[in-house]
């Protein structure tokens, strides 16, 4: 059996996962008018929670059954996604388009919430702690997969798209970006913080909220004059939060993570 | 764009996240074939984590790689074995997590020659230490079972790999890049004669030999896989002399085809491509990953990346002359240089 504090490790990985995807979230300023909530920040969030959930049962959110609508709908969206961008871009955008890792991701999850079956003996992936904590989880029984070429298939798959991920990174295809962040009640400022490749001219978010100054605050001069003075190190950190490589660094881990749950448990 | 609502608030909008849509770093043929050997460590890496690695049966596995072998090999796997046998869980996770970073080091780009090295390194101590280097010493050596040991291949392709371009001319393929088109061809030469050799060993010549091979490794099985399996053994059931002797045949032709034209070399790579998937598939069953308690995806993938760095250029490979620097902050397609930022010598 794989030890209770190595499934354990990885389960408190997804939580740091699951975290900095709320916090990309909260800093998109989901509360203003006008602000874009990223797709691949809330699919990142429920995955982790997902996963850390099956990973270690007192992590365990909710039943199999809505975790299962929303990875339906999320392979769904994402699926979507694909067929638009391979109508746009052609059929290379299939397998390498930017969507096609999160459709994996999404397909892989949804796989493992309905294959995934109980032998015996324990809860969850590892007999962390138990019997299920939740209603409609395994009740007893190490977890098992149905269909494991199918897992196989998405380990191999979601090892492919983790190193190819790894590998752009590190070859600066995703830089930290000049953020656009504000303080509280002041208006966004541009802040770069890292030499970048060739997206550094790209945003987060293509509209984003944050650089949009709301009526009745200060305007841009005042708020460039607040960000550099106030924080620096504020900035430097919310621009780093917000660089597409985070973004990616979140999809490695998670992708290396799945095939890890996929393989201890074929 | 699309724009949808999420959560249900009206003033949001959901959509892609623009901003990791940009153009891809530059990736030439040698760095998709380390990547290719990434993933395989990363594989190993996660395999090794399976709940099988965590039972005595590890320990016995790696036990067995003694039997037959001289003391000075027997010895460092038995002590080995029993040193993993008393401190399993956490050696265990200490080999998985270096199979693991190997994998990502050779990944990132900054590490990937740390990484190779440190692969070569590693895959040497567990050739000695966990595989008795893979029975090429007591005669339990078989191609169609992975020999000379899958962990070898690994340090082998790290070697040809390595980010480098050896002055004299254009590589004639990626493989020669590093250690050059002599000793590359050389290398080849050795490995798939050896294999050849293995194949016509007194036990894997023997009328039942190859079809006990497959049939032993049938159980537990998906039920597809386990009918290919039993279709191949089927074919091979008392005919273990004929079938070792045309695998010994197919073999030496692969280990002359990188000496022929360009020409006929391809179609004895590809030759070599479909003997390594085959032993792969119905030889080696993907490893034994979808039966459980598979170590790593064996021998079969590899052969194929290995066959693939030696498959001829079809312009010039980069000749040492010119180094290329550090990657460029700022060149467009990520990487000034070479794609594996490999340095002339």
């Amino acid at each position: 059996m794989t030890p209770a504090w190595v499934l354990g490790s990885v389960a408190a990985l997804m939580l740091v996962v699951a975290a900095v995807s709320a916090a990309r979230l909260a800093a998109g300023r989901p509360w203003r008018r006008g602000a874009l909530i990223a797709d691949t920040d809330v699919a990142h969030l429920l995955m982790a929670i997902a996963m850390a959930g099956m990973l270690a049962p007192d992590l365990r959110t909710l039943t199999d059954a809505p975790w299962e609508v929303i990875f339906g709908l999320l392979a769904a969206w994402f699926a979507a996604r694909v067929a638009r961008d391979a109508r746009a871009h052609g059929r290379r955008t299939l397998a390498g388009g930017h969507c096609a890792p999160h459709l994996v991701h999404s397909c892989s999850m949804l796989y493992m919430f309905l294959a995934m079956t109980a032998t015996a003996g324990a809860g969850g992936m590892g007999d962390i702690a138990g019997p299920a904590a939740m209603p409609g989880g395994p009740a007893a029984g190490e977890m098992a997969l149905r269909y494991p070429t199918l897992a196989l298939a998405f380990a191999f798959t979601l090892v492919g798209y983790s190193i190819w991920d790894l590998d752009q990174l590190s070859g600066r295809r995703y830089s930290v970006p000049g953020a656009r962040l504000s303080l509280a009640g002041m208006a966004a400022q541009e802040v770069s913080v890292l030499a970048a490749g060739p997206g550094s001219a790209a945003p987060r978010n293509e509209p984003s909220a944050a650089s949009a100054p709301d009526a009745g605050l200060p305007g841009p001069a005042a708020g460039r004059a607040v960000t550099r003075r106030a924080s620096g190190r504020v900035a430097g950190a919310g621009a780093f939060l917000l660089a597409p490589a985070v973004t990616i660094g979140c999809r490695i881990v998670m992708g290396v993570a799945m095939a890890f749950m996929l393989f201890i448990a074929i | 764009m699309s724009e949808v609502a999420v959560a249900g608030a009206r003033r949001w909008r959901g959509g892609p996240d623009t901003g990791t849509w940009l153009p891809a770093a530059r990736t030439d043929a040698r760095r998709a074939l380390q990547l290719a050997l990434a993933g395989g460590w990363l594989l190993d890496g996660v395999l090794q984590f399976q709940p099988f690695m965590y039972t005595r049966a590890f320990p016995h596995m790696l036990a067995s790689a003694a039997a037959g072998n001289p003391s000075v090999v027997a010895g460092p796997v038995t002590w080995n074995a029993n040193l993993v046998q008393h401190h399993l869980a956490l050696l265990n996770t200490v080999f998985a997590t270096i199979q693991l970073l190997l994998g990502l080091g050779i990944a990132l780009r900054p590490t990937v020659r740390p990484a190779l090295a440190a692969s070569i390194a590693w895959s040497v101590a567990v050739w000695w230490f966990g595989e008795g280097f893979g029975g090429v010493l007591n005669g339990g050596a078989d191609p169609v079972n992975g020999a000379p040991g899958a962990v070898i291949i690994y340090a082998l392709l790290a070697a040809l790999l390595w980010p480098a371009d050896r002055s004299g001319g254009p590589a004639p393929f990626t493989a020669a890049r590093a250690v050059g088109a002599h000793t590359a061809r050389a290398l080849w030469l050795v490995f798939w004669l050896s294999q050849a050799y293995f194949a016509l060993s007194p036990a894997n010549r023997a009328p039942q030999a190859l079809y006990g091979m497959i049939t032993g490794r049938e159980s537990g099985e998906p039920g597809w896989l386990a009918s290919l399996m039993r279709g191949a053994a089927a074919l091979v059931a008392g005919r273990g002399l004929a079938a070792s002797i045309v695998l010994a045949a197919a073999l030496v032709l692969i280990a002359a085809g990188v000496y022929l034209p360009t020409a006929a070399a391809k179609p004895v790579l590809v030759l070599a491509i479909m003997v390594a998937a085959a032993i792969w598939v119905f030889g080696q069953a993907f490893g034994g990953i979808l039966a459980s308690g598979a170590t790593d995806p064996n021998s079969g993938a590899l052969l194929v990346v290995l066959a693939l760095a030696y498959w001829p250029a079809s312009g010039a490979l980069p000749a040492a002359a010119a180094p290329s620097g550090p990657p460029a902050p700022s060149a467009p397609s990520g990487l000034s240089g070479e794609a594996d930022g490999s340095v002339a010598r």
